[in-house]
C-alpha cells in the first residue's frame, strides 16, 4: 500500500508533499506525508561606504534641521529663518553639495512615513530651488520613522523627530 | 508529573527567541484529549508539548493531556467513550513514534470522535529526529484541519525585523521563525533599517526595504542560498515590495518622480509600468487574491485613505475605500477578497481594523496605542501585527474567532511580521 518513506536528509531541498488519501474507506481519512525541510543563508549587508564629504565646508550647516506638523510637509515661518542662512552659505559657496534627510515620528505606518520624510526633504530642495540653488546640489532622502532622535512616545520627542536634517 | 512537564517544556523555549504567550481564547472551543504518544519518552513528550502549545494557539481548542483524564487508552481498544464525554471532551488524538533508523523518525496518529464512538482519521508523518518541531506542527495541522475542516498554520513561518539598539551601532535583523517563534534563522544582519519584509507567493524568497547603500532599495533574496539582489537600479529611492499572487510581477512605490508613486516591475524582463499619478504621497501597494485589483494608500484626499485601481481596465481611477476617520494605511486584501486589514487611527490610537467591502464602516480589532504591520494567515484566520508595550515593539496576534496571543522578542525590538504561505 504505502510507498517506502523519502530518505530525508539535513541538506534536501525541495517540495515533497505528500498528502495522499490511501483508502477512503467510508468516512475516515487516511493521509501520509513527509517533512518538507528547507535551508537559510545568512547574509551580512555590507555597510555603505561614506561618500567623501568637504567636511570644512560644510560645516555651516552641521545641525541644520527644520522641523514639521504631524502628517505635514509645510515649512513653518521658523523653518523658512534656519533655511535662510543655508541658502545664503550655498551661494557663497558654489562647490557646497548637500543632502537632505526627511523624517518622521513613530505614529502611523512605516512606508507611509518613509513618503512623508522624503515629501518634508523635497520642502526643503524645493525652498532652495525658489531661492536660486541648482537642484543638481541638491539631493535628497528618507529614513522615515527609522531613525528617531528622540525615543520617548510623548509629543516632545514626537515632535523633535519629525525633521529634514540638512548635511 | 506536572512539575516534570514544565521541566521538559524549558528547552523549547531556550532556543526560542521569542516568548509565545495566549492571552485570550474563544467562546467555544473544541475540547481534545491528547494522550502522551507511544514511544520513546523523551521525545513523545516533546512532540506532545508542541502539538498542544500549537493547538492552543488557534484558540480554537483546550487540551486535557494524560494527567486530566478519567482513563488513559493506549489503544483504540481500550478508549472508553463514556469517561471522555463525561469530561465534556470533544477528540481524542492516539499516536506512536516509530524510529526505523538514526536518520528516519515518523509519526502515525490517529483522531477519535467522542461523539459518534469511532476513528475518523489515521495519518502518518515522516521525519527525521532533529526536525521533531517541524514534525509537531505537521501533526498539529493534520489535527487542526481534520475538526475545523480548515487548513492549519502551525507549519508556516513568519518573517519579521528584529532590533537591538546599542548607542553606537544599532543591529537589524531580517529572521524567519516558525509559526511558534521558534527555530529563528537570520536571513540577513545590517547596521542600518530593515524593513516591509515580505515573501515571495513561493515562500522561497523574501523582498524587502534595506538602508544598507545609504538610501532605502528594495531587495530581492532567496532564501536557500542566500542570493540577492536589487530589484531595480535607481538613483533614488524605492521601498514598498508586493509581490503579485503570480508572482511575476512586484509593485513598488519609487520616488523618481520627487514623490511616491506606485510602479509594477515585471521581475523577467523588468519592464516597469507606472499605476499611480498624483502630487499627493501614494504607497503601500497591496494585490487583490486574484491578481486583478491593487490597493494602496494615498494622501490624496488631505489624510491617509486606501485607494483601490481595477487592473484589468486601462486607466482605472482609483476608488476610494475607507472614509472613516483621518487615517487608514497599509491594507492586505482577506483571503477571499471581499474586504481589508490595515490601520487605522481611532481616538487618537493607531489600531488594526477590518472592513468588508459592502459594510460603511470599520471593525477595530486591536486597541493599544500603536499597532501596525497586520499580515494575515495563508488560512485567513490568523492577524499578525506589531505592537508596543512599555515602550517596547513584539509581535501579537488575532484570531478571526477572537483569540489573541502575543510574540514578544526576548531581547530587543520585534516587528514587521510577515505570514509565509502553505509549506506543508
Amino acid at each position: 500500500m504505502s510507498k517506502a518513506p523519502h530518505r530525508l536528509t539535513s541538506n534536501f531541498f525541495g517540495i515533497v508533499i505528500f498528502t495522499m488519501v490511501l483508502s477512503s474507506c467510508s468516512s475516515m481519512n487516511v493521509t501520509e506525508e513527509t517533512l518538507y525541510d528547507r535551508n537559510v543563508q545568512t547574509v551580512q549587508a555590507s555597510v555603505a561606504e561614506e561618500a567623501t564629504l568637504d567636511y570644512e565646508t560644510k560645516a555651516i550647516f552641521t545641525n541644520a534641521t527644520v522641523l514639521f506638523d504631524f502628517d505635514s510637509f509645510n515649512l513653518s515661518s521658523k523653518s523658512i529663518q534656519t533655511l535662510k542662512g543655508a541658502v545664503t552659505a550655498m551661494k557663497a559657496n558654489q562647490a557646497i553639495k548637500i543632502t537632505i534627510s526627511g523624517h518622521a515620528d513613530e505614529r502611523g505606518t512605516r512606508e507611509y512615513n518613509l513618503a512623508l520624510g522624503q515629501r518634508r526633504a523635497e520642502s526643503v530642495k524645493d525652498y532652495f530651488a525658489l531661492n536660486g540653488v541648482a537642484g543638481s546640489r541638491v539631493s535628497v532622502k528618507s529614513y522615515g520613522e527609522e531613525r528617531p532622535l528622540a525615543f520617548g512616545t510623548d509629543e516632545m520627542s514626537h515632535a523633535k523627530n519629525r525633521r529634514a536634517e540638512i548635511n | 508529573m506536572k512539575k516534570l512537564l514544565f521541566l521538559l517544556l524549558i528547552p523549547n523555549f531556550i532556543y526560542a527567541e521569542l516568548v509565545l504567550e495566549i492571552t485570550q481564547g474563544t467562546e467555544n472551543p473544541y475540547s481534545l484529549a491528547v494522550i502522551n504518544f507511544d514511544g520513546p519518552q523523551k521525545i513523545s513528550k516533546k512532540i506532545n508539548s508542541i502539538i498542544k502549545s500549537d493547538m492552543k494557539r488557534t484558540g480554537e481548542f483546550i487540551i486535557r493531556d494524560s494527567s486530566q483524564l478519567i482513563s488513559v487508552p493506549r489503544n483504540e481498544e481500550e478508549i472508553k467513550y463514556k469517561d471522555f464525554k463525561l469530561l465534556g471532551i470533544d477528540f481524542i488524538v492516539l499516536g506512536s513514534l516509530i524510529t526505523e533508523s538514526k536518520f528516519n523518525l515518523s509519526v502515525s496518529y490517529d483522531i477519535y470522535d467522542v461523539r459518534k464512538e469511532k476513528k475518523i482519521r489515521t495519518s502518518k508523518v515522516f521525519g527525521i529526529p532533529n526536525k521533531i518541531r517541524q514534525l509537531s506542527h505537521y501533526i498539529s495541522d493534520g489535527i487542526y484541519e481534520e475538526i475545523t475542516g480548515l487548513q492549519g498554520v502551525a507549519s508556516t513561518k513568519l518573517l519579521y525585523v528584529t532590533e537591538e539598539r546599542n548607542p553606537d551601532k544599532s543591529l537589524f535583523q531580517l529572521v524567519i521563525a516558525d509559526a511558534d517563534g521558534a527555530n529563528e534563522q537570520i536571513l540577513l544582519r545590517s547596521n542600518e533599517p530593515i524593513i516591509s519584509p515580505s515573501w515571495s507567493p513561493d515562500s522561497k524568497k523574501v523582498a524587502y526595504v534595506s538602508f544598507e547603500t545609504g538610501m532605502a532599495k528594495v531587495f530581492i533574496q532567496d532564501l536557500a542560498s542566500g542570493k540577492r539582489e536589487i530589484a531595480l537600479k535607481n538613483s533614488t529611492q524605492i521601498s514598498s515590495p508586493s509581490w503579485s499572487p503570480n508572482g511575476k510581477f512586484l509593485s513598488l512605490t519609487l520616488y523618481q518622480d520627487g514623490n511616491a508613486e506606485i510602479y509594477i516591475l515585471n521581475l523577467k524582463n523588468k519592464n516597469l509600468t507606472r499605476l499611480t499619478n498624483h502630487y499627493s504621497i501614494d504607497t503601500e501597494s497591496s494585490w487583490s487574491p486574484n491578481g486583478s485589483r491593487i490597493m494602496f494608500t494615498s494622501g490624496r484626499s488631505g489624510s491617509p485613505q486606501l485607494y483601490e485601481i481595477d487592473l484589468r481596465r486601462s486607466n482605472s481611477k482609483p476608488k476610494r475605500i475607507t472614509f472613516e476617520g483621518n487615517y487608514n494605511a497599509k491594507a492586505s486584501y482577506l483571503a477571499n477578497g471581499d474586504g481589508a486589514i490595515f490601520v487605522h487611527r481611532s481616538n487618537k490610537k493607531f489600531q488594526i481594523a477590518l472592513k468588508y467591502f459592502d459594510e460603511n464602516f470599520v471593525r477595530s480589532l486591536t486597541e493599544s496605542r500603536l499597532d501596525e504591520s497586520p499580515s494575515i494567515s495563508p488560512n485567513g484566520n490568523v492577524i499578525i501585527y506589531a505592537t508596543t508595550e512599555d515602550e517596547l515593539g513584539l509581535l501579537a496576534g488575532v484570531t478571526l474567532s477572537g483569540a489573541r496571543f502575543k510574540l514578544p522578542a526576548k531581547k530587543g525590538e520585534v516587528r514587521e511580521p510577515s505570514w509565509s504561505g502553505f509549506l506543508r
